[in-house]
């Protein structure tokens, strides 16, 4: 005789550890997040309610919308570069098939495993101003490249190489799951039509891959935008707090600690943002999941 | 036929075999060369690495060690705090997995066989709580740890490392739950088990690798974290490898690079030789949709 589903009390009890370790650390500091944001604070402690003042003091301040810009170009550009480095591999490894490909895929994985203080170290060595290889290899172009992480205009986008190098194998690894479920007749037909290398990536393989890329591009946007020791490592947010992102302002504001509210209001702009990018990849991918 | 249409046949048949021979040929070519490029930050790190620290900073850069030496190595290792260091990151992981899986894995059961009202919104919960980010709470979680006087308090690290692995692992285990034939279970019942005696004596052993499996993700997630650590638990003593390296190049005594080098290829070591030990695994649960952060 098969036990059926147990009471529903004793049946709640299974998930009773880890709800409760999900509301201590997510979802009252959640709660606690939103008191503070509409409180005047003193330290850590609201000591008074004032509304949405904290709302209208942050978003009335130059420096924010500075940060929303910079966010913006961290993410867009990481974002880019990922997509378009993953694409670029999977397919070629894909074209090399065989056990070689899945050494190379191997290999580049790499980045993807080490951590981004760490990668952040290896790039900091690489830019190095004075002594990098990356200054020396420009040089013998004939390139000054001057500052670099200490060049206000340019540093956000030396993060962002730094960045998509780390976080390309991840859309690689998809991509290529979605490369290797395309049935081989498609390109067959695509061949007997006479169609070139060009046509069979427009007509086959994009529209197999597009969906796999709008799930795997909101995966990645949420690790941008959530990213802070990357470039912790790399500039600190300077120079000239070129390179303050969102949740770079959070984790400074945080160790300093003075007035927490306006951190409060960006965390929950953070915190809207990546709720509004996780929902949209489980539709996505329950929609993928589906068509399958 | 004439000599024209002989000399176009002709064409096209070599025009054939130069394409044929290119198609062998390009793709293993230029993964050759992409993976080298992509290398070239961690090579320039361990040729750094295995250089005097004088050398290490000459201009231009050699792109070897003239002599390799190993003293870096030996400094990372000799360090006063490296030990201190390394025993928190192994016991911030093994910690915080440990108890991640041990409060996910009756949940994952119960999200896969039990068939009850609210069980839909309790997974909601869970799911809404893997999508608010760690850098989002640094502000209330820090407020509350100080209340309690636990900031610095490996306790609250392991808890807290442990709640945000916790989602991603009852997604997977549920995954390999449901792979397990019901009648397997169905058997032990008609010999008098109860559901606990089933889950632990049946079910758990059955799935044991998929266990390994979503272990290993969080446990490179959890080594790898350097905010919940740096926020939470600044003090030195507490600190872990990736919060040292932090530290270390933001000291204004400046750095030395063939020791920065090297210490970061030494933090980087275990998660590394996972990976490798166990990338099948590490893919699928890419695949899966396991999100760091």
């Amino acid at each position: 005789m098969a036990q059926s589903s147990p009471r529903r009390a004793s049946a709640l009890a299974w998930f009773g550890p880890v709800i409760a370790l999900l509301v201590i650390v997510m979802i009252y500091p959640t709660i606690q997040l939103f008191r503070v944001s509409l409180s005047q604070t003193e330290f850590f402690d609201p000591v008074a309610f004032v509304g949405l003042e904290n709302f209208r003091y942050v978003l009335s301040d130059p420096d924010f919308w500075a940060e929303a810009r910079i966010t913006a170009e961290f993410v867009a550009g990481s974002l880019s570069l990922a997509l378009v480095f993953g694409v670029l591999t999977a397919v070629i490894l894909q074209s090399l098939g065989g056990k070689a490909a899945a050494i190379f895929r191997t290999i580049l994985l790499l980045p993807w495993t080490l951590s981004m203080t760490v990668v952040g170290c290896l790039w900091l060595w690489l830019l190095n101003p004075s002594y990098g290889p990356v200054r020396y290899l420009l040089s013998l172009a004939g390139y000054d490249t001057g500052l670099l992480l200490g060049d206000p205009d340019l540093a956000i986008w030396l993060i962002v190489g730094a960045s998509a190098w780390w976080s390309f194998p991840y859309a690689m690894v998809l991509v290529t799951a979605a490369l290797q479920s395309i049935p081989k007749e498609l390109y067959e037909a695509v061949e007997i039509d006479g169609g070139s290398a060009l046509a069979k990536f427009r007509f086959v393989t994009w529209p197999h891959i597009i969906p796999t890329l709008g799930s795997t591009a909101l995966v990645l946007c949420i690790m941008y935008v959530t990213l802070v020791s990357l470039i912790v490592v790399m500039t600190g947010g300077g120079p000239l707090g070129e390179t303050t992102t969102f949740s770079l302002a959070i984790y400074k504001e945080t160790l300093n600690s003075i007035d927490i509210a306006p951190a409060a209001v960006i965390s929950i702009i953070v915190l809207i943002a990546n709720l509004v990018l996780g929902i949209g990849y489980s539709v996505l991918s329950a929609r993928i999941k589906r068509s399958k | 036929m004439s000599a024209a249409s002989q000399a176009t046949a002709g064409l096209t048949r070599s025009n054939k075999g130069l394409r044929r021979w290119l198609s062998a040929r390009v793709p293993m070519t230029v993964s050759i060369v992409i993976t080298l490029l992509v290398l070239a930050p961690l090579i320039w790190a361990i040729s750094t690495a295995l250089k005097s620290e004088v050398e290490a900073v000459a201009y231009p850069p050699a792109f070897w060690p003239s002599q390799i030496t190993f003293e870096n190595f030996a400094r990372v290792l000799n360090g006063q705090n490296f030990l201190t260091e390394l025993w928190n990151s192994v016991c911030y992981s093994f910690g915080g997995v440990f108890l991640s899986i041990l409060v996910s894995a009756p949940a994952a059961y119960a999200a896969a066989r039990f068939d009850i009202r609210g069980k839909t919104a309790l997974l909601l919960l869970i799911l809404g709580s893997s999508m608010i980010p760690t850098v989002a709470l640094l502000v209330p979680i820090f407020g509350i740890l100080e209340k309690f006087g636990m900031v610095n308090s490996a306790l609250a690290i392991i808890v807290i490392e442990a709640a945000r692995t916790a989602p991603q692992n009852i997604w997977f285990i549920r995954s390999f739950i449901e792979a397990v034939p019901k009648e397997i279970e169905e058997a032990a019942f008609i010999d008098g088990a109860t559901r606990r005696q089933t889950f632990f004596t049946v079910v758990l052993p059955l799935i044991k690798p998929g266990l390994a499996a979503t272990s290993i993700l969080s446990l490179i997630t959890v080594w790898n974290d350097y905010l919940t650590v740096a926020v939470f638990a600044p003090e030195s003593s507490s600190r872990t490898l990736q919060v040292a390296i932090v530290n270390q190049v933001l000291d204004s005594n400046g750095i030395s690079w063939s020791y920065m080098m090297a210490f970061v290829l030494v933090a980087s070591a275990p998660v590394v030789t996972i990976f490798l030990a166990s990338q099948r695994w590490f893919v699928s649960g890419l695949m899966a949709g396991g999100v760091k952060g």
